[in-house]
């Protein structure tokens, strides 16, 4: 659905241009003032589903309270230019930022909940706001309405629908060209990452909270910009608008033009519009139809109007030229792995670190330092408190008391995001690789941009070589690991090897200090195993050091520089692999003993 | 407020609490076997309602009438699953994919609203009493006059959960239920039905809609966008009780129904809304309810 066509940003924006000149020339060709009305109503409806189209295509969070921000938006402009006698624009930016806030606290509710909860709120958020239009008499007028709004004119009889149509135009066309940014960078690998999964974004440096905050607020105030929009083009409004069906028919019109298409919004509003225009004088079944195309479109055509075109026009021109860009960059110059700077001291240390769940001690009061360039090994027998304290250090987890150093800073307060941002990447035991990226998106993913985003979107607009040189470190990357030739495919179609070989080309593109591998060879067969001790080495000769949790004996044996070991969340030793090896308590940890003995031993450890 | 005042408030709202709790349940059942529920649970307690209300009028009995309507309804919920949910289940892996059951229930229930429109018009409607001669029958309890309908509505709506529990509880089909909840995989090994637990528990929640709409009409005005307002509160309630415990749901849905009543004394216009309010503001700062169980995702 998002083909990676980076073809010249000129045709891309040639098609802008188009769009442009029609909006432009339509008032002027047509005489018919309903039309103009229908297309002003098409333009500014679809500003709102393209924020709809983000939230629920990209984040994967559904509302269903956007006729609330819509009424917000509409309510705000309707009443600082009726009774507070505002400017229009004014007004409008006024009632525009007031849905912002409403969303901005909807979106409150969406950092704590997720999928249903989330789409039950949003529904009850709207839900509240219809009832306050309607009974909130005082201030709304209810099903009265309001009147005496202005309407955007320009103050001219005679060309003022054309005036307003080339406002909306405007605000729509750079609604637009915004989405498709968000949609061919990487806003939309972050927000394909933290849709699939929170934990392993956040290890991979995305803000979690912030993002998900911020889509919400986006959505919420092209909602109300379209409410505000639509109370300027009427110059009244009463409650009877902005009901759960208008919200529905947002919804449907994001569905039926094809959930995160770039044009899904303006093909399905224009839909949804026509089919609004064609049953108008079923007033009565309009519900029925409605359910209907919902249900129809849903089971029969789920990926919408754009899918069917792209589907129909694949079978077409069987021939695609579809990723040949990625296969053609330049990838057989040598590369190396990015080096990590050379540090004297350590540069992970753990000090004194205890976790508790409720009564449960996970870890206890365990320290280890790994030093520069060097593979630390942590091994223990299941339920020891290994993944306990790789997310404590990774910040999944909270420590309840003791210190986490990254590079001689303490870190132990931060959130995952930002241990990332300071050079600490991790893999995950059971892989987490975004499953709608392609594997090449998934290593662009640990990229840090040096852009900002407004330089971001400058070069993805005028230049044609966006993000070149970021795919070009991504491919050298999986070329280093020996997986380049899948860049274009999915994870889900990788073997299990090759994935674990993406998720280590993943963390490797944070250019980490310090990395932590969970578990990178379970499930692997020996020669697999191989292939990834191989890499793991030459992570370590780039200077990276690794904390690196492992059952397999021989993989650790063979690779660790050091070995702490736990058992029930303490430390029973830690030393060269030779020494563990032979140290009685780890031996006895390993193959069984009595309760007491172990008890004893960990005394032993901590008095002495 | 009257000490008569007061009691009259309490049933009042002890009656709709228990109209919430059978509501909410039938969310809960669903969305524990299947992690999805019916957007339309509302509409299709509007629908029960509406039918029961025309049995009533036509002169059908009230034991028919109750059998009648969670028969239809449980046919319904049977269609729902059949046609609106189990064939979203090869398209999960879609952009947005895994939500779209919340658009075709919302797309049924759309459906089921424009019928009810078309067959019994738009305006509010009064369905005639289940129990007692009229609507206005009054006992005296404690010295407050009280509507016999509502007694026995939160007697019968009472003896419907309890036996609910029972079913969830103490028989095989109800550990046939948390089986597939568990893990359906696993259900599946131990020779636990899938499919026709997934059905089961959309045709219960179905009849839990057809309880609450026989029950809830003699007691409110009966009209055909009514549905949501139960939906959403509903919806609220079974989040009270974090969605994992049924007698969470159980004692919120009370606590709801009752705050609700009084709120409702206090300020006309917009007392139904506090309730909701306090609920979503309860969501913010503990999103697994008042009685649910903190889950962490970090795998």
């Amino acid at each position: 659905m998002f083909a990676e066509t980076s073809f010249s940003p000129w045709l891309r924006n040639g098609a802008y241009v188009a769009i442009a000149v029609a909006i432009a020339l339509f008032p002027l060709l047509t005489g018919n003032t309903f039309h103009i009305h229908l297309a002003q109503t098409l333009l500014y409806t679809t500003i709102a589903v393209i924020g709809l189209n983000l939230l629920l295509g990209l984040s994967g969070q559904m509302s269903l309270g956007q006729a609330g921000f819509y009424a917000i938006g509409a309510y705000g402009s309707a009443l600082l230019t009726a009774k507070l006698g505002w400017p229009i624009a004014a007004a409008m930016l006024g009632g525009i930022a007031l849905a912002g806030a409403a969303g901005c606290l909807v979106g409150l509710v969406a950092l704590r909940t997720r999928g249903l909860y989330l789409a039950m709120a949003t529904l009850a958020f709207g839900f509240m706001v219809e009832i306050a239009t309607q009974r909130w008499v005082d201030l709304t007028g209810g099903t009265m309405g309001i009147y005496g709004i202005p309407a955007l004119d320009f103050g001219s009889s005679t060309m003022g629908k054309a005036y307003f149509l080339w406002v909306v135009g405007a605000v729509y066309l750079a609604v637009q060209i915004t989405s498709d940014y968000v949609m061919h960078s990487r806003v939309r690998r972050n927000l394909l990452a933290l849709k699939e999964n929170e934990s392993a974004a956040r290890t991979a440096g995305i803000n979690v909270p912030v993002w998900r905050t911020a889509v919400f607020a986006v959505s919420s105030v092209l909602a109300g910009t379209a409410g505000a929009f639509f109370t300027h083009q009427n110059a009244y409004i009463n409650s009877d608008a902005f009901t759960l069906n208008l919200t529905l028919t947002m919804l449907i019109a994001t569905v039926i033009g094809g959930l995160g298409a770039s044009y899904g919004p303006l093909i399905g509003t224009l839909i949804t519009l026509m089919i609004a225009e064609l049953i108008a004088s079923l007033y009565d079944v309009s519900f029925l139809v409605n359910g209907i195309i919902l249900l129809t479109v849903l089971l029969l055509f789920p990926q919408g109007a754009i899918g069917l075109v792209q589907s129909v026009g694949k079978f077409l021109f069987a021939r695609s030229s579809e990723g040949s860009e990625t296969q053609a960059a330049p990838t057989d110059r040598a590369f190396a792995l990015p080096v990590a700077p050379p540090s004297t001291g350590p540069t992970l240390v753990v000090e004194n670190l205890t976790k508790r769940y409720g009564g449960v001690v996970a870890v206890r009061d365990v320290s280890l330092a790994i030093e520069y360039g060097k593979i630390h090994a942590l091994i223990g027998p299941n339920g020891a408190g290994k993944s306990t304290l790789i997310n404590c250090v990774s910040g999944l987890y909270r420590a309840d008391s003791g210190r986490i150093l990254l590079n001689g800073k303490d870190v132990s307060s931060l959130p995952a995001h930002a241990r990332a941002h300071m050079g600490l990447s991790r893999t995950f035991q059971n892989l987490q690789l975004v499953g709608s990226l392609t594997v090449l998106e998934n290593v662009q993913l640990g990229i840090r941009s040096t852009r900002s985003m407004p330089a971001d979107f400058f070069s993805w607009l005028l230049s044609s070589t966006f993000e070149v040189e970021e795919r070009a470190r991504a491919l050298a990357l999986l070329q280093q690991f020996g997986i380049a030739h899948l860049a274009a495919a999915r994870p889900e179609d990788l073997p299990y090897g090759h994935r674990k070989l993406a998720e280590l080309a993943r963390a490797m593109a944070e250019e980490p200090t310090v990395m932590l591998l969970d578990e990178p060879v379970a499930g692997l067969n020996d020669r697999e195993a191989q292939e990834i001790a191989d890499v793991i080495r030459r992570i370590r000769a780039s200077g990276t050091s690794i904390l690196l949790v492992e059952h397999n004996m021989e993989f650790v044996m063979k690779l660790a520089d050091r070995v702490t070991v736990l058992d029930y969340g303490e430390r029973i030793a830690q030393g060269a692999p030779a020494e563990v090896q032979v140290d009685p308590r780890v031996i006895e940890a390993y193959l069984g003993g009595s309760l007491e003995q172990s008890n004893s031993a960990g005394k032993l450890e901590a008095a002495s | 407020m009257s000490a008569a005042n007061f009691v009259q408030l309490l049933l009042s709202g002890l009656a709709m609490g228990a109209i919430y709790a059978l509501t909410a349940t039938g969310l809960f059942i669903a969305h524990l076997a299947t992690t999805r529920l019916n957007f339309g649970q509302g509409d299709f307690l509007m629908f029960a309602a509406y039918l029961s209300m025309a049995l009533l009028l036509a002169g059908v009995p009230v034991a028919l009438v109750m059998a009648v309507v969670i028969v239809v309804l449980a046919l319904m919920g049977w269609g729902l699953e059949r046609f609106a949910i189990r064939p979203l289940d090869r398209m999960r892996a879609l952009v947005g994919g895994q939500y779209s059951w919340i658009l075709t229930t919302m797309g049924v229930a759309l459906i089921v609203q424009n019928v009810v429109t078309l067959v019994w018009g738009k305006s509010s409607q009064y369905s005639p009493p289940l129990f007692s001669a009229n609507r206005q029958n009054v006992v005296q309890v404690f010295g407050a006059g009280v509507f016999v309908e509502e007694l026995l509505v939160i007697v019968v709506a009472l003896v419907a959960i309890l036996l609910f529990y029972a079913l969830l509880f103490r028989t095989r089909q109800g550990r046939a239920i948390y089986a597939v909840a568990f893990s359906p995989e696993t259900a599946a090994l131990l020779g636990v039905n899938v499919r026709r637990t997934v059905v089961l528990v959309f045709v219960l929640a179905s009849v839990l809609a057809a309880l609450s709409g026989v029950l809830v009409g003699p007691i409110v005005t009966v009209h055909p966008f009514m549905g949501l307002v139960f939906t959403v509160k509903a919806f609220a309630v079974a989040s009270l009780g974090g969605f994992a415990n049924p007698l969470g749901i159980l004692i919120g849905a009370i606590l709801f129904g009752v705050v609700e009543s009084f709120s409702n004394y206090i300020n006309s216009a917009f007392g139904d809304l506090y309730p909701l309010l306090l609920v979503l503001a309860l969501l913010v700062i503990k999103p697994s309810g008042l009685f649910g169980e903190a889950k962490t995702d970090v795998r």
